[in-house]
């Protein structure tokens, strides 16, 4: 009984979320064109490396450091929107567990990041790879880490946005808290992705190899910031 | 709220202890010896850079600790003990950065090297910093408090990654204690470091009790302030 109730309250939160990005397309719009200016911003970085520059070399990073960016947006906004119409506070009043809140909160984010994620990333591979070698490894390799790390990215930053959309200067202080928790996972994303594109003998088991550290991060920090979010979110 | 002698004794002997630890390092341990001969003389700052290192990390410590006390009970007593003692982790923190990168310039060449100890320090550090910049962007007292518990204890999951880096991963950074062969050190180095080391663990307690002291009487002093100002 109370675990179809908490189901059916994870589901009415979750769905209203997509609801309201399903209305106002805001979120997706704006993180995905954030990555475009993004990778505006990478034609000028990699400008004058010259034609033989290979940039699957610099791929993995370029485009963690845009997912990354592209997060914190997400995430800021999707508790703009909760404090600013009084959203939460009738989610507290409500019979709702925080638990429950935490995760349809975290559904949400995961969800819209890896929608932006997964369309950004052909529109990168369309700007700067083509005419170039291929990736060395299957695809659904890059896939994985992509899922592996928006569950880190969305578990620890529902917690921090939660916790910075309180704070002056918002965003700013999202930035200041998430980025150094987030290093550990996004060097392993790097990692990882780099594993997959350059491919070779020895890359798979170099994949895998980060992958453990990837999931290793998530659950440890999934877990305490679930831990930590009915102090934060009460108050 | 009333003085705390021990902290003052602390203060004095890791004071006294320190100093010894420094003399001990530069009259007595015998300094390593460089392939073609030379003493390596930078290895002696290994008798500061190390305690004040391992301080850092143990008195961390104390900020998840009291963050996860102070979000049980929600008592302000522990959200002040979890600001002091990140204050002190700071203190150490930086100390442990200006000596590490003046012996790696000597040592490696360079000031910095993106190595995994020092880049995982180099997270620590930001996110002691953090902890103080969140900390003065709330406004409301028990949020900041709540805030910077959370943070903390979050926080704190870099401190044992940043210790045990250096034996998980390839890392040039030296590890001294690591055990095996051709590990740890000769009696008098040895008995030099332990010497700084519960010397700086020493003044690490007496740093954290005397400020928390002192900012029990300012909140003292606020509250009489209060009290005649009504």
């Amino acid at each position: 009984m109370a675990k179809s109730n908490s189901w059916r309250q994870f589901k009415a939160i979750l769905r209203k979320d997509l609801v309201m990005e399903l209305r106002t397309k805001e979120m997706v719009t704006s993180m995905g064109l954030y990555a475009l200016l993004t990778m505006v911003v990478y034609q000028i970085a990699l400008a004058e490396a010259g034609d033989s520059f290979d940039v699957r070399l610099v791929m993995p990073g370029l485009i963690w450091v845009a997912f990354i960016f592209m997060s914190m947006l997400g995430l800021n906004r999707s508790f703009v929107h909760e404090k600013d119409q009084g959203c939460i506070d009738a989610l507290l009043l409500s019979p709702v567990d925080r638990p429950v809140i935490f995760f349809a909160k975290f559904a949400g984010n995961l969800l819209f990041l890896l929608v932006v994620e997964v369309l950004s990333l052909p529109v990168f591979s369309f700007l700067f790879l083509q005419g170039r070698e291929g990736f060395g490894n299957p695809i659904w390799m890059i896939g994985v880490v992509l899922f592996g790390a928006s569950v880190g990215i969305s578990g620890v930053g529902t917690l921090l946005a939660t916790m910075t959309v309180n704070t002056k200067g918002k965003d700013v202080m999202l930035a200041v808290l998430f980025v150094p928790l987030m290093y550990p996972l996004l060097r392993a994303a790097v990692g990882a992705t780099f594993a997959a594109v350059i491919g070779g003998p020895g890359t798979v088991e170099t994949f895998w190899l980060f992958m453990a550290w990837v999931a290793g991060f998530d659950v440890i920090m999934v877990l305490v910031a679930y831990g930590l979010y009915e102090f934060v979110i009460g108050v | 709220m009333k003085r705390n002698p021990l902290a003052e004794i602390m203060l004095g002997l890791g004071g006294l202890l320190t100093t010894a630890a420094f003399f001990m390092a530069f009259f007595w341990a015998p300094g390593t010896v460089y392939p073609d001969g030379r003493i390596d003389f930078a290895q002696k700052i290994f008798y500061f850079h190390v305690p004040v290192a391992e301080a850092s990390f143990l008195v961390f410590i104390f900020t998840a600790y009291y963050g996860i006390k102070f979000l049980m009970t929600r008592k302000r007593i522990y959200d002040t003990k979890a600001r002091i003692a990140t204050e002190v982790t700071l203190f150490f923190v930086l100390l442990t950065m200006a000596t590490g990168i003046l012996w790696t310039r000597v040592e490696w060449g360079v000031w910095w090297l993106w190595e995994p100890r020092l880049t995982t320090y180099f997270i620590l550090t930001l996110l002691v910093i953090a902890y103080f910049v969140l900390r003065n962007s709330v406004e409301d007292e028990e949020k900041r408090a709540v805030y910077a518990s959370a943070f903390g204890i979050l926080a704190f999951i870099d401190a044992p990654i940043s210790f045990f880096i250096t034996r998980w991963l390839n890392s040039i950074h030296p590890v001294v204690f690591a055990g095996g062969e051709g590990s740890g050190l000769e009696t008098s180095m040895l008995i030099t470091f332990i010497v700084a080391q519960v010397g700086m663990l020493m003044l690490g307690y007496a740093f954290y009790q005397l400020r928390l002291r002192e900012e029990e009487l300012t909140e003292r002093l606020e509250a009489l302030k209060i009290e005649i100002g009504d």
